[in-house]
């Protein structure tokens, strides 16, 4: 009998397994997942609220909404009925002083492309791709992505980043410390003000397009093609505009002269000046820059 | 009988609130509309200060719904627009009347206020230093006063989660950081429309923040 090997394969065995027994034991025991089916009609209403944890969302072809919730904490229970062509789901407490951690859950969820979204997180994050339909996002501390969505989009949080790749419609975004991302866009109206935080638009400025950028400090960059159109305003009141644009200065206005101190960039690119540009800050800066 | 002008008239507008009626302003009234509705404008806001003062308890009903319905004629609040789709979302007046109303009629009224001088437009420089001076020192202390009691209020009830709550301090912070600034921007220069409306934004955005913390902390 050949012990060495034996206790070598032994070490090996413990070196393999004890990782292992030390992951399950990490996991939580109480995890356990919950999958929901509701049938609907054409441009049903899904609102979700979930107190901790990550949402996310998926069109699909079915007129059918699928709801997988994972409840990570043992304290927990998903509440999902449907009303009419509403479906309802909410995150439920079940007892008193317990830990965010207890009353995390993590959805999928699968909506019809019309579907209209509700979607309320405080803290985790949200996503929510290729839904068309109108969609309204509160948070707290959770950052939101949002990709190749339409309709009209409005978000709200308070310290959660937002990003936006692809999306079209109108989309109003407010915040105080988050940073947004706006790229690729397609959408004829966007209203993004954040306060501390950076914002970063590149995309299409399409006919009588309305893009109103704000911020109270950091960095708001706009990202333009030579042949874009537009009317642009940049202002900081206490800042620095920092413009690549060769614009024609308006006829009847101060053109690129400070105002009162103020940093102020305003004239038409590509003279038909087809989309209104806005961007406004306080103490922050506005870049004007070239897109690659 | 030669009116006074506008500008003069204007420099008297307190005395007048005050209940002193001069016969030159009193003319000038009757010729110039345009400084009559800024005096309409100004009894309006005096006599809902003066009925909200009366009231010890919740103020009326119609009193709450002409602020907001004034709010919203003022353009300083907007109803969510119905073409072409329908708004999924609240507004931030929406989440203001989610909130006790005792507590937030105050802030309301005095939002009143500080927009008034905020979005009036410039006259002369001397009137409107004035206006901004005065209009900072009594209307941003009693909003500010306001929010504070509701801030404290919030914050005694809100909820337990630790991410939640921390993100909420920072962001109320960093909210309060941006009122101080605006208001000493605003010292600085009175007459700036951007220093008036970033003030005005920011406390827009401390309601809102309390508001939306109200409503969750439910």
């Amino acid at each position: 009998m050949d012990t060495g090997s034996s206790v070598r394969r032994s070490w090996k065995a413990a070196l393999v397994l004890t990782p292992a027994i030390l992951i399950g034991s990490a996991a939580p025991v109480s995890a356990r997942r919950l999958e929901k089916h509701f049938k609907v009609d054409a441009r049903p209403v899904v609102t979700i609220h979930n107190p901790n944890g990550t949402v996310t969302v998926k069109a699909w072809t079915r007129s059918e909404v699928l709801v997988i919730a994972d409840l990570i904490g043992g304290q927990a229970d998903v509440g999902a009925e449907q009303n009419g062509n509403h479906v309802d789901v909410m995150t439920r407490q079940l007892s008193d002083n317990i830990s965010p951690d207890d009353l995390r859950a993590d959805y999928q969820v699968n909506v019809p492309q019309d579907a209209e979204l509700q979607i309320h997180n405080d803290s985790g994050g949200v996503s929510v791709a290729n839904v068309l339909g109108d969609m309204n996002v509160e948070t707290v501390a959770a950052g939101v992505d949002l990709q190749d969505v339409a309709g009209y989009l409005t978000v709200k949080t308070v310290g959660g980043s937002f990003e936006c790749l692809r999306c079209a419609g109108r989309v109003e975004v407010n915040s105080i410390s988050g940073n947004f991302r706006l790229v690729d866009m397609r959408s004829k109206h966007i209203h993004a003000q954040t306060s501390t935080g950076n914002i970063l638009f590149s995309g299409e400025f399409l006919p009588d397009g309305e893009y109103r950028l704000r911020n109270y400090s950091g960095v708001i960059e706009l990202r333009f093609a030579p042949g874009d159109s537009f009317d642009l305003t940049a202002t900081s009141f206490k800042g620095k505009v920092n413009n690549q644009a060769k614009l024609i200065p308006p006829a009847h206005s101060l053109g690129s002269a400070p105002r009162n101190g103020n940093a102020l960039v305003a004239g038409s690119l590509n003279a038909a000046g087809h989309a209104r540009v806005d961007l406004t800050s306080f103490d922050g800066t506005i870049n004007v820059v070239k897109r690659d | 009988m030669a009116t006074m002008g506008c500008k003069q008239f204007l420099n008297q507008l307190d005395v007048w609130l005050e209940g002193e009626k001069p016969p030159d302003a009193k003319a000038h009234a009757v010729v110039c509309p345009n400084c009559r509705a800024v005096l309409e404008d100004f009894q309006a806001i005096a006599s809902a200060a003066s009925e909200l003062r009366d009231e010890s308890g919740e103020p009326p009903a119609y009193l709450w719904n002409s602020i907001r319905t004034k709010l919203e004629e003022e353009g300083i609040i907007h109803e969510p627009q119905t073409a072409p789709v329908v708004v999924p979302t609240k507004g931030w007046h929406e989440w203001f009347r989610a909130l006790p109303r005792p507590a937030l009629a105050g802030a309301y009224l005095a939002l009143l206020v500080v927009a008034g001088f905020a979005l009036s437009g410039p006259i002369t420089k001397r009137v409107n230093d004035y206006r901004w001076i005065r209009g900072t020192r009594d209307s941003t202390a009693s909003l500010g006063a306001h929010l504070d009691s509701v801030e404290l209020a919030t914050m005694a009830s809100f909820a337990s989660n630790p991410v939640v709550t921390d993100a909420l301090h920072k962001n109320l912070l960093i909210v309060d950081n941006y009122i101080s600034l605006c208001e000493k921007s605003v010292r600085e220069e009175p007459q700036s429309e951007i220093a008036r409306d970033y003030l005005y934004n920011a406390y827009q955005q401390k309601a809102d923040l309390l508001a939306q913390m109200n409503e969750w902390g439910e």
